[in-house]
């Protein structure tokens, strides 16, 4: 039998760096290694500007500063047909804070117009205030609730798009909707930040998962791995915050 | 009268806070404030000589009390809020305690540490005459957005006090943007210390032009010898500056070439800390001759890597951002004694709500084979277990109790204990080592030892 193995693409490490995002590429890589299963981290960087979508099977974009946020959007909407080309086919594709409001139509800031990669039909406008804080959000894809951290300027408005879960405590997209993140094909996209990933295994997985089945037509499942402590940080915060 | 009546107020408050085993030294000023809310203004007047603030993300505490003991050695009368309540609050709390009860007050300095987004506050009560910007790292980041807002508020506070002579770390480029234009002298660490690693590093991007910069030598984080190889924007001419470093043993360095500084202090970061004041005292006219002497009165704050004798060594260490821990991480590696270590990280206001800088902490670091045990505590306990599990390091105990972690590890055959705490952990876990340390000795007498 041959060896499987995931690609995960970074998306400018260097640029869109901020609140911890290496912890959810910690947890794709731990989680494949834990169970046999080979995980290469391919960081496409400024510098080297690697970025090669074919080997692809997970991408990651992460969130960063307004002004490096622009740099990036400018770099990737040189390659915009090609990720395009890879959402529409299944392709995997993980954006958070920055990264979620990039795959949008436009990001409208105090002072300029950020146009952004248009693979979904959302948009989004600077607000005067920041939305901080823990969430807790209730998805149609998962028993567990999904737990995280938001702090964003942006209030997205995500038009027809199914989104990631309702929001049980926090903010969400724009503070009012009552939702949070996007569904579309294999993107999923959120405002939750950082350690997402190591304190949702079960959404980790679904992604995985989504990209073994788009790979390997003999996928049937990930073994179980021993989740607990996984889990108590999770249920820590969704007891916290609501208060039953 | 109303002065005097928002002194008396803010003294009762402190005497009744010291009174229930409260340590807050912001609610005497809050109250002193809504009883006269120009008391700052009023008393700041008194200050003869001059106002020095301190500012930056790690190291103004140290900074701060460590000239204060500086210009006390020199026979200045001084007001300083040296418990570290760094907002506008505990700015007058400093002021009415200072005062006499017949609301007399008389200092030849004022010496005030200000938290980065509290000082445009501060600064419309009181106008400095010379400000240390220490560094700015990534910090708090829900309180204070990112880093570029903090950018803009220093700017807007430097701003309101248009003849303030700065005196900034001239190899963090983040800190040397203040200098353009205005009236200001660099300190700086002029030669490479430790290995060239590559870690997180904020201010990756020129300030000017956005390119990626590179360095000549770095230290950690941003700082460094740094340039833009694009626009050519580059660290400034230093004018105080470290060379001849040894940390072998004591903390030995240099001071332009000429002034021989050795202290019994840990922790690279410390240099800088010590250049600052150094560099403040000479911009400020003082007399620096006898400063070995004086930085061998400071007594440090405490968890700056506070030594408690517990039957062993029990060191406490206050670590609260990414830079911050992992300078942390390094000098507890440095000791190559066998230790345990306990880590515990809370999520209250002061803290930062968001726990997500943990990520960015290079914890694998403290994984050698000189680490005995890891216990993981404090409020976000889970959040700090589950990163040690993805940082492939082997957490040996959980437990929500800093008692029950710490008196473990005395049982232990390892030689040292290092507890990593963060802000609001800290007043705690030293009230439970003290609690500890006073058990043992009765325990000690029991046993008719």
């Amino acid at each position: 039998m041959v060896n499987k193995e995931l690609n995960i693409v970074h998306l400018y490490p260097d640029l869109l760096n901020l609140y911890g995002d290496k912890g959810n590429i910690a947890c794709m890589e731990h989680r494949l290694k834990w169970r046999g299963i080979g995980a290469n981290i391919l960081a496409c960087t400024n510098k080297d500007n690697s970025m090669n979508l074919e080997k692809a099977d997970i991408i990651f974009v992460g969130g960063g500063s307004d002004r490096e946020q622009e740099i990036v959007c400018e770099l990737l909407l040189k390659k915009k047909d090609e990720l395009i080309n890879y959402v529409e086919n299944g392709g995997v594709l993980v954006a958070v804070c920055g990264g979620y409001q990039l795959l949008g139509k436009y990001y409208q800031t105090a002072n300029s117009k950020i146009e952004g990669l248009g693979i979904l039909d959302i948009y989004t406008d600077a607000g005067d205030t920041r939305l901080i804080g823990n969430v807790v959000l209730e998805s149609e894809l998962f028993e567990q609730k999904i737990t995280g951290f938001e702090n964003h300027a942006g209030r997205t408005y995500i038009g027809n798009h199914t989104p990631l879960g309702k929001v049980l405590y926090g903010h969400g997209n724009t503070g009012e909707s009552g939702y949070e993140g996007v569904v579309y094909k294999n993107i999923i996209a959120t405002y939750l930040h950082g350690p997402l990933l190591p304190k949702n295994p079960m959404l980790c997985d679904h992604i995985l998962g989504c990209a073994m089945r788009r790979k390997y037509e003999d996928f049937n499942g990930f073994a179980a791995l021993d989740d607990t402590l996984e889990n108590t940080a999770n249920k820590y915060i969704e007891d916290r915050f609501l208060k039953k | 009268m109303r002065k005097i009546l928002a002194i008396w107020a803010a003294k009762l408050s402190a005497v009744a806070g010291r009174m229930i085993g409260k340590k807050s030294s912001s609610t005497p000023g809050d109250i002193a404030l809504k009883i006269c809310p120009d008391i700052i203004k009023i008393l700041s007047k008194n200050v003869k000589k001059g106002i020095i603030v301190t500012c930056g993300t790690n190291g103004k505490t140290t900074t701060n009390n460590l000239l204060n003991t500086a210009l006390l050695k020199c026979g200045y009368k001084t007001v300083c809020n040296n418990l570290g309540a760094n907002m506008v609050n505990g700015i007058a709390t400093a002021f009415a305690m200072a005062s006499g009860i017949t609301g007399k007050f008389e200092a030849d300095y004022a010496v005030l540490e200000i938290d980065e987004a509290s000082a445009r506050r501060v600064f419309a009560h009181l106008t400095p005459d010379y400000m240390v910007i220490t560094n700015l790292f990534r910090d708090q980041l829900d309180r204070y957005g990112e880093i570029d807002i903090t950018v803009d508020l220093l700017n807007e506070s430097i701003n309101m006090a248009k003849s303030v002579k700065l005196i900034l770390n001239g190899d963090d480029p983040l800190t040397v943007q203040f200098g353009e234009g205005r009236d200001a002298k660099y300190f700086g660490i002029s030669e490479q210390v430790l290995p060239q690693i590559d870690e997180t590093k904020e201010g990756q991007f020129c300030v000017k032009c956005g390119h990626e910069q590179a360095y000549n030598f770095f230290h950690y984080s941003q700082l460094g010898d740094f340039y833009c190889p694009n626009c050519g924007n580059s660290r400034p001419a230093i004018d105080f500056d470290a060379t001849e470093v040894d940390l072998s043993g004591s903390m030995k360095f240099t001071v332009n070439k000429s002034v021989k500084i050795d202290v019994n202090y840990r922790g690279f970061y410390n240099i800088y800390n010590i250049l600052a004041v150094y560099s403040a005292l000479s911009v400020m006219g003082v007399d620096t001759s006898g400063f070995n002497s004086m930085l061998a009165d400071y007594k440090p704050q405490i968890g700056r890597m506070e030594l408690i004798d517990l039957g062993k060594p029990v060191i406490l260490n206050l670590a609260k951002n990414p830079a911050g821990f992992n300078q942390a991480i390094q000098t507890v590696m440095l000791d190559k004694r066998k230790k345990d270590v306990i880590v515990a990280i809370n999520d209250l206001a002061n803290d930062g709500r968001d726990v997500s800088w943990l990520w960015d902490v290079d914890f694998d670091k403290l994984s050698d084979e000189n680490l005995n045990t890891l216990t993981t505590t404090g409020i976000r306990l889970y959040d700090i277990s589950l990163r040690f599990k993805y940082a492939d390091v082997k957490v040996n105990n959980i437990t929500k109790s800093m008692k029950e972690a710490i008196k473990r590890c005395l049982k232990t055959d390892a030689e040292v204990c290092y507890v990593l705490v963060n802000y609001t952990a800290l007043f705690s876990t030293q009230t439970t080592m003290l609690e500890i340390q006073k058990e043992l000795k009765a325990g000690g007498n029991e046993n008719g030892k």
